[in-house]
């Protein structure tokens, strides 16, 4: 397992995630469910609109003045007492841990969920130390225990079916078979509990960084991140650079339109506020807690006047749902901890030349940029990347056909320069490809033409005389 | 709300602006006649213990701060509590909330008392508690939400490791929307304590997207509001 693409292919994996049926219906179920969801809480939201207008204006001043807010964060939280690391890259970050894990003397470690951790392969590198890492999510313990790395940035264990987790739950936890949602959590609550009394260290993610206060802001549904980081004695919280906001007074915002877009809801269980260590006379809560600042490419990206916009997601994960390519491959096929439209993105510039084929694993419907809180303008940014990539050394291996079939279109670009040759030739291939066009579209072009019919599309016959414009018809 | 607000209200939906579902807390000045402000305290209560009810959460009621001991016998009693934690009051006395459980052959697991030496720490006698009871410092109407400190005598456990949680708020302190209660609350309590904002019982939708309650958390959320004679 690992966080960056395996080079062997977007093309392959998604073969595979087409092919499986049994996936797509899993994956239509359960975004379908949360667009409905999301439909209905926004509808009695009036100020929804409004609320998505000052988040984005939020993001885009803090984005702005990074350097200013993470200067201030981190006085902040260590007058707070907290420790505060900030990481170049995701070994820095990791070193860190296993140290700070090490020297806490702890064998085990619970985590809530965090995407970030999963970016700089945490896991694997405390237990090349020694130490038993447990995931305390429902759907990351389900992938845990899977082996496997979650498919979705909200629903871990998108994938599976009550059915495999009830499988999977009386072969590792040698529990009675039973696709019972309640008597599977239950079990699961049974086993982590025990875990989150002995652990002695705590790891989570950060969904927001208040700046003035220096307060780390956790949202989340189970309360698996509250008692990560209230019960262990060592609370570790990982984030990127971009989650820093200014003021608490901008955090309701968010808060307004984050899970109304994430899950359905109007506002998560928990919201937790956790600023530092426990005090001299508080019952619960870390004695220490430190704060690692995760740059791992985040300041490229600030850097890129386009890309940029990217640094305001808030990992909502809604454009992942609505996503038809996501929809009918799942997250697995993109070999990246961050999937989807924003995974798209995001992934070329944490793990590099391995992800470079992302960008083009987009229709540009432009659903994602609708659905986004914070407005991103994700096809206009994936279309910056494939410019991009199309410039630069590229990074990817495209099949032959694939090379052919760009070829064609520069060579038919350059031709469409000359309209009037255009049209000649178009008048003389019309009567030599008449025999292949039936209704009035080709079902299949001849050489290098066709990779565009051999996909399942059809090619609109091509016409001797041009077309003479209608008028359209008068709509009743 | 004013006839200026109603005015202004009218306006923004002829204009097709986004309606304000009532005027923020701290605006509503102290000028207010007291029915007036009596009203608008039951509004905002009556909205928080319809959203509240909505995310699964089970609201016991509005009574008076006296009352509110028989009050958590009686849901103590309904849940075979054998022993109840119980936090400190922000507004209220907590006190004869224990004596009354204590009273009724509960044990009473008390934040604020002297440790045995023989005893387990405190936040392991919280978790083997089968309810755990604290004062919200605020509630917020629009989204059925509890605003709760963690202090030294109102650990952040008692509102996690008990299966069953019954938080009290005072009818004062119900705020309009979350940047109403946050501004109330002030930046302080997020500095030097932990703040929790609680919205239902812990849930769940990690399986097949169905929710399951008391995933982490508690199971059951109850809340009682006080408003004193």
């Amino acid at each position: 397992m690992s966080a960056g693409p395996s080079s062997s292919g977007f093309l392959e994996s998604s073969r595979r995630g087409v092919a499986d049926a049994d996936l797509r219906r899993k994956l239509e179920n359960a975004t379908g469910r949360h667009l409905e969801h999301v439909a209905a809480t926004r509808a009695e939201f009036p100020a929804f609109d409004s609320e998505r207008d000052a988040a984005r204006r939020i993001k885009e001043d803090a984005i702005g003045r990074l350097d200013e807010l993470l200067v201030e964060l981190k006085n902040k939280l260590e007058a707070n007492g907290a420790t505060v690391f900030v990481a170049a890259d995701a070994g820095e970050a990791r070193d860190y841990i296993v140290n700070v894990v090490k020297r806490a003397g702890a064998k085990q470690v619970v985590k809530g969920k965090s995407m970030t951790t999963e970016e700089i392969e945490l896991n694997p590198a405390l237990e090349r130390a020694g130490v038993e890492v447990v995931e305390t999510d429902l759907g990351e313990y389900i992938v845990q225990l899977r082996g496997e790395r979650p498919s979705h940035i909200i629903t871990p264990a998108i994938h599976l079916s009550k059915e495999d987790i009830g499988r999977l739950f009386a072969d590792k936890l040698g529990i009675p078979y039973t696709a019972e949602p309640e008597t599977l959590t239950d079990a699961a609550r049974k086993r982590l509990r025990e875990i989150f009394l002995s652990a002695g260290v705590g790891v989570t993610g950060v969904n927001f960084a208040i700046a003035e206060t220096g307060t780390l802001a956790l949202i989340e549904n189970e309360g698996n991140g509250r008692l990560s980081s209230t019960l262990p004695d060592t609370f570790i919280a990982v984030m990127g650079i971009e989650k820093v906001i200014p003021k608490l007074s901008d955090l309701p915002h968010f808060l307004e339109i984050l899970a109304r877009t994430g899950t359905g809801q109007k506002l998560t269980t928990y919201v937790n506020f956790i600023s530092g260590p426990r005090g001299r006379h508080d019952a619960d809560g870390p004695r220490a807690m430190h704060v690692v600042i995760l740059d791992n490419g985040r300041s490229a990206m600030l850097a890129d006047p386009v890309l940029r916009e990217a640094l305001y997601c808030l990992r909502c994960g809604a454009c992942l749902n609505v996503c038809p390519v996501y929809r009918r491959i799942g997250g697995h096929a993109y070999n990246s901890t961050y999937p989807g439209p924003i995974g798209s993105i995001v992934s070329p510039n944490l793990f590099g030349s391995a992800a470079a084929e992302l960008p083009f694993a987009s229709t540009l419907c432009g659903a994602c940029r609708d659905i986004c809180p914070v407005r991103i303008d994700i096809p206009r940014i994936l279309l910056h990347l494939r410019w991009r990539e199309s410039v630069a050394q590229p990074a990817i291996k495209w099949p032959k056909a694939a090379v052919k079939a760009r070829a064609s279109v520069v060579r038919f670009a350059r031709m469409a320069r000359f309209p009037r040759t255009l049209r000649l030739l178009t008048r003389l291939a019309a009567p030599v490809l008449r025999p292949f066009a039936r209704d009035g579209y080709m079902r299949r072009m001849p050489g290098v033409a066709g990779n565009w019919t051999r996909w399942g599309r059809d090619f609109p016959a091509l016409r001797a005389r041009r077309k003479t414009r209608q008028k359209p018809a008068e709509h009743s | 709300m004013s006839a200026f607000h109603k005015l202004i209200a009218r306006v923004r939906t002829a204009l097709e602006r986004p309606v304000e579902s009532a005027p923020p807390h701290h605006e509503a000045g102290g000028m207010a006649p007291p029915h007036a402000e009596a009203a608008r305290r039951a509004e905002l209560a009556s909205a928080f213990a319809r959203e509240f009810a909505a995310v699964r959460g089970e609201f016991l009621g509005i009574h008076a701060p006296e009352e509110i001991p028989a009050k958590v016998v009686e849901l103590a009693r309904s849940l075979n509590a054998l022993a109840v934690a119980v936090g400190a009051g922000v507004t209220l006395d907590f006190e004869p909330i224990g004596r009354a459980l204590e009273a009724a052959r509960m044990a009473v697991v008390r934040t604020n008392a002297k440790k045995r030496d023989d005893a387990p720490p405190l936040r392991e006698r919280i978790a083997q508690a089968d309810l755990g009871v604290v004062e919200a410092d605020a509630a917020i109407a629009s989204t059925g939400t509890l605003a709760v400190v963690g202090t030294p005598a109102s650990p952040a456990s008692l509102t996690l490791t008990p299966p069953a949680n019954l938080i009290i708020f005072h009818a004062d302190r119900v705020h309009a929307d979350l940047a109403a209660a946050i501004a109330a609350l002030g930046p302080e309590p997020f500095v030097k304590n932990r703040v929790a904002m609680i919205t239902g019982p812990s849930r769940t939708a990690d399986i097949e997207k169905m929710i399951v309650l008391g995933v982490h958390g508690p199971r059951r959320l109850f809340a009682i509001a006080a408003w004193p004679r």
